[in-house]
């Protein structure tokens, strides 16, 4: 029964690392940029959910819930501002420049947000009620099944955008090749500015996701760009599926070595993880060949 | 802006200053302010100041002319923080002892971490190192009985220097800039000697650097490791400055600094590291009212450097006051390199298969003094594959590649570059921020004992080719016909026994192949072999005495180029079957 439970536990951890993960390889498919910032942007909106919290309307029974559209909007606004100020005017300059810029952006958004609320850890409204369910003898908090269920339309929705429509034919074009793409006509520099907007709405909701159970700090985004991108490598440099997995996979892994061992001890060996990995097989378990130095 | 500087330009037209001046300035202007302005407070600050300055040009050396954005600087600080803090305060040692190994822990962490990390590239590396800085923290925090845990250690003993411990305020202020100049003047040294030069060589071009002969791993595990004992005193000085040492220095915030400085004073100078360090640390104190949320304005400063003033504050004030033109050495021949006759390269069997791909299937082919060979086939056929096989870019699946009885196949870029093999690439690639000369004498950086004998031999290089005149010139904006040559002259440069040429006429105008071909006859005629790869026969053929036409990685014909047009093999390859 206790695995059972940690393996729900791990998998709404997973999914939401998983929306961290995808807004992450989004960004970096279609414009080769590392969004550094990315991990802070978890961070922004928890703590969005943590702002507009007091304005909910106290007779609803759905807190949380009613939150998400209003982050996944206001996040994308802030996808679009990071864009605007930390990759449009660096394109033409080495991938670096971006790099330096995108941790420039989770700087000041990570003070500003420690400006804004203090450096104590807070927590977001649950989604739902916030109480546990009771499916014949497994307690599972409401808040998990939950975290579950947006995650999956979250990520079934980007699979329906980029599989189904004719804006995501664009976004794919931009991401394979923008040259290409903007000599057939698509207009290059609104599919990034899209992307980015996505990729940070997704991640504004695994804050929003994550701040109930795990609470939110200012500097909680550095952790998370981490997982992240050790998501992303484990599932293969620029693969969408491979980041979703890579993300449940490192999930379980921290839920699983927290109960036994400790928080610190499975980080510790998710780092180590990390290292070896690049080192050992740095195209990922299941990825296409990653460039080194020569 | 623009208009601002070129305003202030006409103001100053002939104010030309020697390199150093502008580090020389900023020197005194420091040294005026902290004995006559600074309180005790200021001078506190000023302190903390030099500490960071002294992380910054340790950063400026791996991250600014080697390029890698290590982001483990801060862990490396952070760590000679705690050595000394542990020695210090746990074992009551003094700096005599604790100094030493605040700065060999972070070196021997570096070499140790160094050597698999730094082969990944750009963003790969920087969050391998930045996984690094985070398990470093893990470390210091959970490990309470070392560490103190997360409250750190208290009760460090501060500096005592041959007896006389250093009181706070202005001793402790001139003995941490005392080391700020000693490692500033150390590491401008090597900037601008040949280590310096061949590091920013592998940063802006690691593949050219290895066939020119420079160890890329070697230079940039020591640049990694020559930063960390930077980090590593800057990481004591620190503790001594505050008497504490606690899980903080190991925090983001430290690496963001250090960055942040290294960008803003400009990259990869000693002088934006020190310019850097003082306008950061001051800068809070200015905007006293954010309080402790003064990295807001780190990380607008760094963003906005970045994308107004790429170059910081130093390229800034290189525009004012543009440094006096260097005049050109005198051309010099570099010691003739004895080439022996007969066969030089002898290839055998030589074999590379990507995925299920063969894309060399068991080539063979020698080279004998002062021929040239041709090397032709359709697209895909292999031709640039071998030539990478032979120059060490690729690592073949099995074959020889001998030379003077040494088997080269596998081996290093630069160890086959040793052996007297130069190429050139079908894509030319030069650095684009340096000049024609500083390019060319890249090749003789390995060799040649001084920056200013191997201009001397590079400007030899140019001369042989006609192209003297473009010394001076920088690489970025060249025409692609005098890029080819310049690179031509670089290989030529390192006086090869053994020549491979990667399509040097792709582009060319016909008067430009003539006399391109006039000049690889010359070449050939001091001894050099050369292998091109072309597909132009109008040039290939009347050049070589010898042609080697390669189909999907295996040999399809041998012999002198007049039999080439005729052999139906070499026919069909082209033409495909039933041509």
């Amino acid at each position: 029964m206790i695995t059972l439970q940690l393996l729900v536990n791990g998998l709404a951890l997973g999914a939401a690392y998983a929306l961290v993960a995808l807004g992450f390889v989004l960004v970096l498919n279609a414009t080769a940029a590392v969004n550094f910032a990315q991990g802070d942007l978890v961070m922004a909106g928890g703590l969005l959910g943590v702002a507009l919290a007091p304005h909910l309307p106290g007779y609803l029974p759905l807190p949380g819930l009613l939150l998400l559209p209003v982050v996944l909007v206001l996040m994308a606004g802030l996808g679009l501002l990071l864009a605007a100020a930390a990759y449009l005017p660096l394109r033409r300059r080495p991938p670096v420049a971006v790099f330096i810029s995108t941790i420039a952006a989770g700087i000041i958004l990570q003070n500003g947000a420690s400006v804004l609320f203090g450096p104590e850890p807070r927590a977001a409204p649950p989604l739902l009620s916030g109480g546990t369910l009771d499916l014949g003898g497994l307690v599972v908090a409401e808040q998990s099944l939950a975290i579950i269920a947006v995650a999956a339309l979250l990520i079934a929705g980007q699979q329906w955008l980029f599989g189904r429509t004719q804006l995501g034919r664009r976004l794919r074009a931009t991401a394979q090749d923008p040259e290409m793409a903007r000599a057939c006509g698509v207009p290059v520099t609104a599919m990034i500015l899209i992307t980015f907007a996505l990729g940070t709405a997704f991640a504004g909701a695994a804050g929003l996701l994550l701040a109930n159970r795990y609470f939110v700090t200012p500097t909680a985004g550095g952790d998370l760009i981490l997982k992240a991108y050790i998501a992303v490598t484990i599932g293969g440099w620029g693969s969408v599926p491979g980041a979703v997995a890579g993300a449940l996979l490192i999930a379980l892994f921290e839920v699983g070595v927290s109960s036994v061992l400790s928080y610190p001890v499975a980080l510790g060996l998710l780092y180590a993880t990390l290292l070896v990995i690049l080192v050992a097989r740095p195209q990922g378990l299941f990825g296409e060949a990653a460039r080194r130095r020569a | 802006m623009r208009k601002g500087v070129r305003k202030l330009r006409a103001l100053a037209p002939t104010l030309t200053l020697p390199r150093w001046a502008g580090e020389g300035m900023m020197l005194a202007v420091l040294v005026a302010y902290a004995l006559l302005y600074a309180s005790p407070y200021g001078l506190r600050v000023l302190t903390v100041a030099g500490v960071y300055a002294l992380a910054a040009i340790g950063f400026q050396i791996v991250f600014g002319l080697g390029g890698a954005l290590s982001l483990a600087h801060g862990a490396f600080f952070g760590i000679g923080a705690y050595a000394t803090g542990i020695l210090g305060s746990q074992w009551g040692l003094g700096f005599a002892a604790t100094f030493p190994v605040s700065l060999l822990v972070p070196l021997l962490l570096a070499l140790l971490v160094g050597l698999p990390v730094l082969r990944l590239e750009s963003h790969y590396f920087a969050l391998a190192t930045l996984g690094i800085a985070q398990v470093v923290h893990l470390l210091a925090v959970n490990s309470p009985g070392l560490t103190g845990g997360a409250n750190g250690l208290p009760g460090v003993p501060g500096i005592v220097l041959f007896g006389w411990a250093v009181p706070r305020g202005l001793p402790l202020a001139a003995v941490v800039w005392s080391f700020v100049a000693l490692g500033g003047l150390l590491a401008w040294r090597l900037a601008h000697g040949r280590w310096g030069r061949a590091l920013t060589l592998v940063r802006d071009d690691p593949l050219a650097a290895g066939t020119l002969g420079l160890d890329v791993g070697g230079l940039r595990l020591a640049a990694f490791a020559l930063s960390a004992v930077y980090a590593g005193a800057a990481g004591a000085l620190a503790v001594h400055t505050q008497r504490v040492v606690s899980p903080e220095v190991l925090e983001f915030p430290v690496m963001v600094s250090v960055l942040t400085i290294a960008v803003v004073g400009g990259r990869g100078r000693v002088a934006g590291a020190i310019l850097g360090a003082v306008l950061l640390l001051h800068l809070p104190e200015w905007f006293r009212f954010l309080e402790r949320s003064y990295l807001i304005v780190y990380g607008v400063a760094l963003l906005t450097t970045i994308v107004l003033a790429p170059h910081g504050l130093t390229g800034l004030l290189d525009r004012l006051f543009p440094a006096r033109p260097v005049p050109l050495p005198k051309p010099e021949a570099p010691p003739e390199m004895a080439i022996p006759g007969g066969p030089l390269l002898r290839v055998e069997g030589l074999t590379k298969g990507f995925g299920g791909v063969r894309a060399v299937d068991g080539v063979s082919l020698t080279l004998e003094a002062g021929t040239i060979t041709g090397l032709i086939g359709p697209n895909g056929s292999g031709k640039t594959t071998l030539v990478n096989l032979i120059s060490g870019l690729e690592t073949p699946d099995g074959g020889r590649v001998l030379m003077g009885g040494t088997d080269l196949a596998g081996k290093r870029p630069d160890r086959i570059a040793r052996a007297g093999i130069a190429r050139t690439f079908q894509a030319v690639s030069l650095p684009e921020g340096a000049s024609v000369l500083a390019a060319v004498a890249a090749a003789r950086l390995e060799r040649d004992g001084s920056i200013a004998q191997a201009e001397a031999h590079a400007l030899w290089a140019l001369e042989r080719l006609g192209a003297a005149d473009l010394a001076a010139k920088p690489c970025a904006g060249l025409p692609a016909a005098l890029r080819r040559r310049v690179e031509l002259a670089r290989a030529l440069a390192r006086q090869p026994a053994v020549l491979l040429l990667d399509e040097p006429a792709a582009g060319l105008t016909d008067g430009e192949k003539a006399e391109l071909a006039s000049h690889l006859h010359a070449i050939a005629a001091t001894g050099t072999a050369l292998l091109v790869v072309e597909h132009d026969m109008g040039f290939l053929l009347p050049l070589a005495g010898h042609v080697l036409c390669l189909d999907q990685g295996r040999p399809l014909y041998a012999g002198p180029p007049e039999g080439v047009r005729s052999d139906p093999a070499v026919v069909a390859a082209y033409l495909g079957e039933g041509a």
